[in-house]
């Protein structure tokens, strides 16, 4: 069996062959990464609109839905609208804690059923249920980190209420976000999870973090595009103007 | 592909591929389709060019300091909880997984694409052991089915029809499928959906690993990324060990070239970046995580011919635009990697020997050097290659002669003038309307497809002593 110090020692041994390389330097990067965060923040709240519209170009071409609604009561009413036309009856959604907004209540009534993630620390069998419950449910609602306008790109950070299969088993994955997540360019993206990954015991519960780019996708079979073939068919986003 | 099918020497293999006219269609239609793709993507994105460099210098940078980025890497997994493997081999690579699926009791083992994997055959050793590797790509998942091998690196499957394929999920499902894109992928995500949910282990490679947070990148367009990352209590990550990058802020970079060099994509579906088992709080995740660094003949590289072939992104750009490779598709390469990154990979991977055909299964036009997004300079690496295979002796025995005498001829001005003359005797016989054509003996092989211009009836160094000097 390979040590680690064997492995290295021999990537040593070889390294030390190609002295005299043109020094490469790394890439440059924020000095302080959540001072760089912060400037972004405060570009967006000039920016936010035109990286609203690039957002909803970008997210089209790549077979998103785009909603627009004035507030976040209106929200759950417009989750019952996708949820009607595609003839669905089960949600499973991220905890009103961080999503902003309890399906419960209303879409609960209205006759789906709706599964809502924990928050506190899951035992075991919390979790398997709620696996079982996302599993079958035909629609899964989720926040959003970041919208990234120049490619149409949600951002979903895992963690405590958040889970991860939320936009991944359900057929039609909803994400709701505001103006606060818009953020324009890749670049942006990196200097964010720059700023993330310097505490992340403070900021980030989770361990994966998600780039969604349009429904799940092939072309496997003779180049035919084919959407939904292990995630959703379909991404909804849900832009909330005001509070 | 297992040695024995190696025994077929490449150039009947390349024969074979050139006489099935179903994948002569189906690869100019993939290839032309692939070049259009990236070709629009890389159009509209005037900052392409130096993300390709930056991309490269960041290659580049890291390589120097590979150790030191892979301790941090190892370092920080390890504090998320993870667990680091350090595998020399390819075989230690295998062992390792094996002895994972042993110890935890694993009975079936979800799989997303994966070229390491591939590379160490992982699929054949796990079933030898009792455990059931399922790929839940579509394009890997129908090649495990029929029982053959990738032909494309990013589109395993592009050798099959649609109508072979409802056959074949036909026969091996049950059931009588139409041959029909949407439904085939409908019978897919039913069968695959259920196997998430009930594997032990979750198998991936990574596209990056990122030393400064420990994060291991997986990018896909299915979403089985994401299944196997997220559903199995076991996540098993096989990395070749140059696929480490230093820090977030390089991750950019290369995600901001790499869907576009592949699919023509700004962006794949899904890009997961994975810090750690489940950490708690979290409703999902695997209890644990594995990465795996292998070495298996890349280190030799680092001071070798071939290091920049350890830039590679696995994007398969290079694989579209090769005449080649548009000819003869993945198979006829015979091994893992195919195309014009292949053949050196290959060569790392399993030595220069091993590549002795292959390394002149080239035109050396430069086409993928010119769509490579780390401008990996191939043909310059085939050539040092071809000339390694010369040095070592490894070239048959023919080929050194010819390449030898032309070389006595070149460097020696009298000789060179005496050949010309003899060349312009010797040709008469073969000349047909100003072309030398149809040579005897194994000059034949030349002749047989390609003209050979003559020699001049007056050569320029003849016509130069006859000028007057000014």
């Amino acid at each position: 069996m390979t040590t680690r110090a064997e492995f290295l020692g021999d990537i040593r041994r070889e390294m030390a062959k190609t002295r005299g390389l043109f020094e490469t330097l790394p890439a440059p990067r924020p000095a302080d990464a959540g001072q760089a965060a912060e400037v972004v923040r405060r570009q967006m709240l000039e920016r936010w609109l035109q990286a609203l519209e690039r957002f909803r170009d970008e997210f089209e071409r790549i077979a998103g839905v785009f909603h627009r609604v004035a507030s976040l009561d209106e929200v759950p009413g417009a989750i019952g609208r996708i949820a009607r036309e595609r003839q669905a009856s089960s949600i499973v959604s991220w905890h009103p804690g961080v999503l902003g907004v309890d399906l419960r209540q209303s879409l609960g009534r209205e006759g789906f059923s709706v599964a809502i993630a924990p928050d506190a620390d899951p035992d075991v069998a919390e979790r398997l249920s709620h696996r079982t419950a996302a599993a079958v449910a035909e629609i899964g609602v989720t926040g959003v980190d970041w919208a990234l306008a120049e490619t149409g790109t949600l951002v979903l950070v895992s963690g405590r209420g958040r889970p991860r299969s939320t936009s991944l088993l359900p057929a039609t994955h909803v994400a709701v976000f505001a103006r606060d997540r818009l953020v324009e360019s890749l670049e942006h993206v990196g200097i964010m999870l720059e700023a993330l990954h310097v505490d992340p015991a403070r900021t980030m519960s989770g361990a994966v973090i998600n780039f969604i780019t349009g429904p799940s996708r092939t072309a496997d079979i003779e180049l035919t595009l084919t959407r939904g073939v292990h995630g959703p068919k379909e991404v909804h986003a849900i832009f909330v103007e005001g509070r | 592909m297992s040695d024995a099918s190696l025994r077929t020497p490449f150039t009947l293999r390349a024969h074979g591929a050139l006489e099935d006219r179903y994948l002569q269609e189906a690869l100019g239609i993939a290839t032309t389709k692939f070049i259009d793709l990236r070709k629009e993507a890389f159009a509209d994105f005037p900052q392409g060019e130096a993300l390709r460099d930056r991309a490269r210098a960041i290659k580049e940078g890291t390589l120097q300091q590979l150790d030191r980025h892979l301790e941090r890497l190892a370092d920080n997994v390890e504090r998320l909880g993870g667990h680091v493997h350090w595998a020399a081999t390819g075989d230690e690579a295998r062992d390792i997984v094996l002895r994972l699926c042993r110890d935890k009791g694993v009975r079936m083992a979800v799989k997303s694409k994966s070229m390491a994997t591939e590379e160490i055959e992982l699929n054949d050793a796990l079933e030898a052991a009792g455990v059931k590797p399922v790929e839940t790509d579509l394009g890997e998942y129908i090649i495990q089915l029929a029982h053959e091998k990738p032909s494309h690196i990013i589109a395993p499957a592009i050798h099959k029809t649609k109508g072979q394929v409802a056959d074949l999920f036909s026969k091996e499902l049950g059931g009588r499928f139409e041959a029909d894109p949407e439904v085939l992928t409908a019978v897919a995500r039913k069968e695959l959906r259920q196997k998430f949910l009930d594997a032990d282990m979750g198998i991936t490679g990574a596209n990056f690993a990122v030393a400064e947070t420990g994060t291991i990148v997986l990018v896909t367009n299915e979403g089985n990324g994401r299944m196997v990352t997220s559903l199995p209590r076991i996540h098993v990550a096989v990395m070749g060990m140059e696929k480490v990058i230093p820090t977030m802020t390089d991750l950019m970079v290369f995600l901001a070239i790499l869907a576009r060099s592949a699919t023509g994509q700004k962006l794949s579906s899904y890009t997961t970046l994975v810090r750690g088992p489940r950490q708690p709080g979290e409703t999902e995740g695997p209890e644990e995580l594995h990465l795996i660094l292998m070495d298996n003949g890349r280190t030799r590289q680092i001071a070798g011919a071939l290091r920049e072939a350890l830039y590679c992104l696995r994007c398969g750009a290079c694989l579209n635009v090769c005449p080649v490779y548009r000819q003869i598709g993945g198979h006829a390469y015979g091994y893992t990697y195919p195309g014009p990154i292949g053949i050196l990979l290959t060569a790392m991977l399993k030595g220069a020997a091993s590549v002795k055909d292959l390394a002149h299964a080239s035109s050396l036009c430069g086409a993928c050097k010119d769509v490579c997004p780390v401008r990996i300079d191939i043909p310059r690496m085939l050539v040092d290659l071809r000339e390694q295979l010369d040095e070592k002796k490894i070239a048959s025995w023919s080929e050194r002669m010819v390449f030898g005498l032309a070389r006595r001829l070149m460097v020696s001005p009298s000789l060179f003038g005496l050949g010309a003359a003899l060349g312009r005797i010797a040709q008469r016989p073969f000349l047909r309307n100003g072309r030398v054509r149809g040579l005897p003996l194994f000059f034949g092989k030349w002749t047989r497809t390609r003209d050979l211009p003559p020699v001049a009836s007056r050569t320029f160094s003849e016509r130069w002593k006859d000028l007057d000097p000014p």
